[in-house]
C-alpha cells in the first residue's frame, strides 16, 4: 500500500481523544512543589516597596522571590539570537512594572492554592506612571521610553524597496491612500503554558518538562540565561495542547521555575491558569499599514508605498522578538502581483501591553492589507475584484519574481482564483446578490489570494539561514522496526502520522512498524524553531526521507550480498526484501536488523552494521515553486437588524504541492480558517486607555466554537504532484487569508451603503456602523 | 484560579439549610449548580467563609403545573427544558430555558441559582419580570413571596436576606389567546444575550390589543419592562407600523451601557430590532392560537 497521499487516520488521535495524552500538568514528581506569580495590576508603575513577610509565613509556603531575589540568581535575559536593540530585563521586575500582568513576585508552596493565597498577602507599593497604550503616544518623541535604557519607544526601523517606486507613481493615473489596521488578538491554545523544573543537586542535572514547540530552543536559552552547563540540562516535551506560535517562546516564568528548583532542591511546577494566560502569556497581530497604491485607470497596479507600524507591547519575545517580523511582512506585502515599484518603511514600537508573540502566520497583515487594498482599488475604479486580480497576477513563469526579488516561478495564484470562483459559482452568486438586494437582503461575495513561503523559493532556503536545513535520525531497530527521531516538536500537526507515512513507504514497511520520537533533547537534533513556520512538510519530511534512503541503501547492500543480487535490483515490501519480480528469493528486514545488531561481524564484507542515519537535509531534491498558496472565496449575508454575518459558503483552493495526508492537511486549513473567522468576528485582546486589560476570561475574549464555523469546502491544486520532495507547508495559509476573504465579502455586501472596511475587527456593532445604521 | 479557603457545609434538608444560614449569615453562600458561583470563586471575585451545598436537599426539584408553573429552586435547566408538562402549559418558559448557556451548563445549572445570581443579561430574570413572576424565599423566620420587580434590586443584587434560601420560582401561565416571543441576540451560540427581549401580546374580540408585555435583559442593571411602549400598544389595532413604532418607543426608553460586546447605541438599536421581531412573532402566535 502506498501511504503517502492517503487519508490515514492520525495515530495520535486515539490517545488524545480518549484523554490519555500526557500534557504538562500530567507530570507528577515526588516532593513536587507548586508556584504562583504575583502580577502587576498596573500598566506602568514604579515599585516603591514590596513586603513579603506575611507571604513567607503563610501555610505551605516554601519560598517567596521578589525581583531583587531573582536578579541575584538569574539574568539579565538576553536572546541567544540577537535581533536588534534589546532592553535589559530580568525574570521578575526589579523597578518598574511594564504591563498589567507583569511579574512582580513568585511564591513556591506545597499546593497551588496555598501559593495563590500567599500571593494575596504580598504588599506592594506602586507609583503609577502614565501608560503608553496606543501608536500615537508611543511615537510621540516627548513621551519617555518605557525602557529607560532605550532611546525611544521606537525599537526598530526598517526600509525596503523594489523596482522604481518614483517612476511607478509618476506613471499612475491615480493614487489611492488607505490606512488598514488589525487588532491585537491572542493565540489561545487549549492548553495554557506550563513548566516543571526538576533539579538534581547530586548530579547537577536540571530536567525541565516544558509545554513547548521547541525543546532545543528552551534548552539553549535556559542554559545561557541561567548560566547552567548545557550538557546537564535536559528538556522533555510530550503532548502539547496547541500553541500556534506562542510556545515557541521561552518565558520569564520558565527561568523563575528553574531557579526555584535549583534553590530549593525539589521539583517545582507552574501551570498557568486561563486568566493569567489571557492577560500575560502573549498577544499578537497589532499592526497597521498606511498604504498608497498607484494605479492606472484601466486597473494596472503600478506602485505601492507602505508604512508599517507594529506594536510589540512591552518585553521582546524570546528567542525571536517582534523586531524580526517586519522583515517577513515587507518582503511579502506586494504578493503575487506585477507591481513596478515598491517601498516599505517599518517601525516596531514598545507600549505598556503584553508581549507580542508569533501567532500562526505572524506576517499575516501583508495578506490582509494587500487583498483588502485590491478590493478597495477595484471599487474605486469600478472594476470587479476578480478582474483586478486577473489583470495583475504574476503568472509563475520561469524567471518571475516578486517585486522584492523572490522567485515565484511555478506559483498557481491565477489557477486557484479561477477554480475558487468556478466552485463558488461566481456569476450565479452575483445574480443572486442582485435578487437579494431587490428583496432588501444584504449578500456579499469575497475572495483573496495568498502565498505562504513554506519552504519558500531556493534563495529563501539556501545559504544556511537559521531556518534552513533540518537533521533527523532514521534507525532500523534490532527487530526490523523503524525509529525516526525528529527535530520537530508536534503540538497538533500529526507528525507521528505523516512522518511515519513517508518513511514506511520508503522503507517498505507498514505504518505500525514505524515509531516517531520527539521531545527529548538527549535524542533530538537541534532546531531553534522545533515545530513552527510550517516547516515540517518540507524540512522534516525531507530529513526523514533522505535518511531513510541512506538506511535502505545500507540494508540493501547487506541483502544484495547475501542474496547474491545487485542491490539496485532489490525491493522491500511489507518488510520483506526480494529481487524485483522474483519473490521466491527473500530475506526480511528483521533478519538483517538482527544480524547487524547481534552479529555484526558476520555481515558481508564491505557492508555497514550501523543501520542508522542522521544526516542534515539541506534541501536537495525540493521541487516546485517552494510556495504554498491558494485562494479562499466566501459568500456572506449580513443581517442589517442585528449586524450578524452569516457565512453562507466558504471554499478553499489550496496548492501545497503533493499532499502527504489529506485529512491532516484539511485539518490544518479548517483550523486556520476557524481562527481567521475568530479574528474578524469574535476575538480581541482589548485594553482600555489606561492600559487595563479587558478580556481576561472567555466571557470577554470570544473564541469561535463549532457552531460559528461553516462547512469549509476544500479542493487542491497539486502542482508538481510527482515531485521528489514536493510537499509544502500548509500550517499558516488558512489563517492569513481568511480575514481578507471575509472582510472583502462583507464590504461587498455593504457596498450599497458606501462601506469601506479599514479595520479588521467586525463585531456586529461595527458592521452596523459601517452600514451607517447606527452611529459610532 | 484556585478558590480562596472556605468551609464546605453539606445540608440534606431545607430546615437544615435554614439553620445553617441563620447561624452563618452573610459569611455563607449557597451552592446549587455552581455555574456562576464556582467561576466567581476561582477568579477570587467571591470570598465566602462557608459554602452551604444544597444539592442533596431532596424536596427542591419539583416541576409543578397549574395556573402558575412552580419550579423548585434545585430544578436543573435541562429538566425544565425537557419537561413535557412545561412544554404544554408554558411554551414560553420552555423556549426561554433553551437559550441558557450550553447543554452542559443546563445539565448542572439550577433555576434557583440563576434567579438568585440575578445577572441582568440572564434569560430567567427577563422572563420573570415580563410575567410578573414570583420568588419564594424561606428562612427560620418564615416564608416570603416576592414579586420579580421587587426581588431584582440591581446588578447581581436581590432582595434575599443572608439567612434566606430561595426555594421556589413561579411563572404565571399565559392566558389563552396570548401570543409570545423571546428574541435573544448573542455574539456566539450559548452566550448571554447582548440584548434579550420577551414579549407577550393579547388581543380582544374586537381585534384590539388588550395587553402587551415587553421585558428586556442586557440593557440595564436588572431586567426592565418597557412600560410606555406597553401602554402605547393597548387598545391599538395590530399593524406593521404599530410594531415598528412600539419597538422604537421601547428602545428609546432604554439607557444601556456599553461593553466589549456592544456600544450603548448598538444595544439600543438592537433592542428596537428585536422588539419589533418579537411583536410580529407574538402576534403571529395569537392568530395561530
Amino acid at each position: 500500500m502506498r501511504l503517502v497521499g492517503a487519508k490515514i487516520p492520525r495515530v495520535e488521535d486515539r490517545r488524545i481523544l480518549t484523554g490519555r495524552g500526557h500534557y504538562i500538568d500530567d507530570v507528577q514528581l515526588p516532593f513536587m512543589l507548586h508556584s504562583s506569580f504575583l502580577r502587576s495590576p498596573l500598566a506602568h508603575g514604579r515599585i516603591n516597596s514590596i513586603d513579603v513577610t506575611e507571604a513567607r509565613r503563610a501555610p505551605g509556603v516554601v519560598a517567596v522571590y521578589t525581583g531583587e531575589d531573582m536578579k541575584a540568581l538569574a539574568g539579565p535575559i538576553k536572546p541567544v539570537i540577537p535581533t536588534g536593540p534589546a532592553p535589559e530585563y530580568f525574570p521578575l521586575v526589579t523597578d518598574k512594572v511594564l504591563f498589567v500582568g507583569d511579574l512582580v513576585a513568585m511564591v513556591v508552596a506545597e499546593s497551588r492554592a496555598q501559593a495563590e493565597d500567599a500571593c494575596e498577602l504580598i504588599e506592594v507599593d506602586y507609583d503609577p506612571l502614565p501608560a503608553v497604550v496606543d501608536y500615537e503616544t508611543a511615537l510621540d518623541p516627548s513621551v519617555p521610553p518605557i525602557f529607560s535604557d532605550l532611546e525611544s519607544n521606537v525599537l526598530v526601523t526598517r526600509h525596503l524597496e523594489g523596482g522604481d517606486v518614483d517612476a511607478a507613481f509618476k506613471e499612475a493615473d491615480r493614487v489611492i491612500e488607505v490606512e488598514l489596521s488589525q487588532h491585537r488578538v491572542a493565540d489561545v491554545p487549549m492548553e495554557t503554558r506550563g513548566v516543571v523544573a526538576d533539579y538534581d543537586d547530586d548530579s547537577g542535572q536540571l530536567t525541565v518538562h516544558s509545554a513547548t514547540q521547541s525543546p532545543q530552543g528552551v534548552r539553549i536559552q535556559l542554559a545561557s540565561t541561567l548560566d547552567h552547563p548545557i550538557n546537564k540540562l535536559v528538556v522533555l516535551t510530550q503532548d502539547v495542547g496547541g500553541s500556534f506560535g506562542l510556545k515557541i517562546n521561552i518565558f520569564r516564568e520558565d527561568f523563575c521555575v528553574c531557579v526555584a528548583s535549583k534553590q530549593i532542591g525539589r521539583p517545582v511546577k507552574w501551570i498557568e491558569d486561563r486568566n493569567e494566560h489571557m492577560i500575560a502569556s502573549g498577544h499578537a497581530r497589532e499592526e497597521k499599514i498606511l498604504a498608497q497604491v498607484a494605479v492606472s485607470d484601466a486597473g494596472d497596479v503600478l506602485g505601492l508605498k507602505a508604512e508599517l507600524t507594529l506594536d510589540q507591547g512591552s518585553y521582546p519575545g524570546l528567542p525571536f522578538g517582534a523586531a524580526i517580523f517586519p522583515s517577513l511582512i515587507d518582503v511579502l506585502l506586494p504578493g503575487p502581483y506585477k507591481v513596478k515599484g515598491y517601498s516599505c518603511d517599518s517601525k516596531v514600537i514598545t507600549t505598556n501591553k503584553c508581549v507580542y508573540v508569533a501567532y500562526r502566520g505572524p506576517w499575516a497583515i501583508e495578506t490582509w492589507a494587500r487583498e483588502r487594498l485590491l478590493d478597495i482599488v477595484a471599487h474605486e475604479l469600478g472594476l470587479d475584484p476578480a478582474e483586478i486580480r486577473r489583470r495583475n497576477y504574476l503568472e509563475g513563469a520561469e524567471g518571475d519574481q516578486l517585486i522584492t526579488g523572490r522567485s515565484v516561478s511555478g506559483i498557481t495564484s491565477r489557477e486557484t482564483l479561477d477554480r475558487a470562483l468556478a466552485l463558488i459559482d461566481y456569476e450565479e452568486v452575483r445574480s443572486q446578490q442582485q435578487v437579494a438586494r431587490n428583496e432588501g437582503r444584504c449578500v456579499g461575495v469575497g475572495f483573496a489570494t495568498f502565498l505562504e513561503a513554506a519552504p519558500g523559493p531556493p534563495e529563501m532556503r539556501l545559504g544556511g539561514g537559521m531556518f534552513a536545513g533540518e537533521q533527523a535520525t532514521v534507525k532500523l531497530e534490532a527487530d526490523g522496526r523503524v525509529t525516526i527521531i525528529t527535530a520537530q516538536s508536534p503540538h497538533g500537526q500529526g507528525h507521528e502520522t505523516t512522518l511515519a507515512q513517508v518513511v514506511a513507504d520508503e522503507m517498505g514497511v507498514s505504518m505500525d512498524q514505524v515509531q516517531v520520537v520527539y521531545g527529548d533533547t538527549r535524542l533530538t537534533p537541534f532546531s531553534i524553531v522545533g515545530t513552527g513556520g510550517s516547516r515540517a512538510a518540507t524540512w522534516a519530511t525531507g530529513a526523514v526521507l533522505v535518511n531513510a534512503r541512506k538506511v535502505k541503501e545500507k540494508v540493501l547492500a547487506i541483502a544484495g550480498a547475501q542474496l547474491e543480487v545487485s542491490p539496485e535490483d532489490l525491493e522491500i515490501s511489507e518488510g520483506i526484501i526480494t529481487p524485483k519480480g522474483v519473490p521466491s528469493k527473500a530475506i526480511s528486514l528483521a533478519q538483517i536488523a538482527r544480524q547487524a545488531t547481534l552479529g555484526p561481524a558476520s555481515l558481508p564484507p564491505g557492508t555497514d552494521a550501523n543501520l542508522e542515519s542522521n544526516e542534515r537535509f539541506l534541501g536537495e531534491g525540493i521541487t516546485g515553486s517552494g510556495w504554498s498558496g491558494g485562494t479562499h472565496a466566501c459568500v456572506v449575508e449580513v443581517d442589517l437588524g442585528t449586524g450578524a454575518v452569516k457565512i453562507v459558503r466558504y471554499v478553499v483552493i489550496e496548492d501545497c504541492g503533493r499532499v502527504i495526508n489529506p485529512g491532516v492537511v484539511a485539518g490544518q486549513i479548517r483550523g486556520g480558517v476557524a481562527q481567521g473567522i475568530g479574528q474578524v468576528f469574535y476575538e480581541r485582546a482589548a485594553y482600555d486607555k489606561e492600559g487595563n486589560f479587558l478580556a481576561g476570561t472567555f466571557m470577554d475574549y470570544l473564541l469561535p466554537t463549532a457552531a460559528e464555523i461553516p462547512t469549509i469546502e476544500i479542493e487542491y491544486v497539486e502542482s508538481d504532484p510527482e515531485g521528489e520532495i514536493g510537499f509544502r507547508g500548509v500550517g499558516e495559509g488558512g489563517i492569513i487569508v481568511a480575514p481578507a476573504a471575509l472582510t472583502n465579502a462583507i464590504e461587498d455586501a455593504l457596498l450599497p451603503f458606501g462601506a469601506k472596511i479599514t479595520e479588521m475587527y467586525l463585531p456586529p456593532a461595527k458592521v452596523l456602523e459601517l452600514a451607517g445604521i447606527i452611529e459610532e | 484560579m484556585k478558590p480562596p479557603l472556605f468551609e464546605y457545609v453539606r445540608v440534606s434538608s431545607v430546615d437544615e439549610a435554614l439553620d445553617r444560614l441563620t447561624e452563618l449569615g452573610d459569611e455563607a453562600k449557597v451552592l446549587a449548580g455552581g455555574q456562576s458561583l464556582v467561576p466567581l470563586l476561582s477568579l477570587r471575585l467571591a470570598n465566602p467563609a462557608y459554602l452551604v451545598d444544597i444539592n442533596r436537599v431532596g424536596d427542591l426539584s419539583h416541576i409543578a403545573n397549574g395556573p402558575v408553573v412552580r419550579l423548585g429552586a434545585l430544578s436543573r435547566h435541562r429538566d425544565v427544558e425537557r419537561s413535557g408538562l412545561v412544554a404544554q402549559s408554558h411554551p414560553l418558559l420552555s423556549a426561554t430555558v433553551k437559550y441558557i448557556g450550553h447543554i452542559a451548563i443546563r445539565n448542572r445549572g439550577t433555576i434557583g441559582g440563576s434567579v438568585a445570581h440575578a445577572d441582568p443579561a440572564a434569560e430567567l430574570p427577563t422572563l420573570l419580570v415580563a410575567l410578573d413572576g414570583e420568588i419564594e424565599a424561606r428562612s427560620s423566620r418564615g416564608v416570603r413571596t416576592l414579586a420579580a420587580a421587587e426581588f431584582f434590586e440591581g446588578f447581581l443584587t436581590t432582595a434575599l436576606e443572608p439567612d434566606e434560601l430561595l426555594t421556589e420560582v413561579r411563572f404565571p401561565v399565559l392566558a389563552a389567546g396570548t401570543g409570545w416571543s423571546i428574541q435573544e441576540f448573542s455574539r456566539r451560540n450559548g452566550d448571554f444575550g447582548v440584548v434579550t427581549v420577551v414579549v407577550t401580546v393579547a388581543v380582544d374580540s374586537a381585534g384590539r390589543i388588550s395587553e402587551a408585555r415587553i421585558s428586556f435583559g442586557g440593557v440595564a442593571s436588572t431586567a426592565v419592562r418597557a412600560s410606555s411602549a406597553e401602554s402605547a400598544l393597548v387598545g391599538q389595532t395590530p399593524s406593521a407600523e404599530l410594531w415598528k413604532s412600539a419597538a422604537h418607543e421601547a428602545a428609546s426608553s432604554l439607557d444601556p451601557s456599553g461593553d466589549l460586546h456592544g456600544t450603548p447605541q448598538y444595544r439600543r438599536h438592537l433592542a428596537g430590532v428585536l422588539t419589533e421581531r418579537a411583536l410580529v412573532e407574538a402576534h403571529g402566535r395569537v392568530e395561530e392560537g
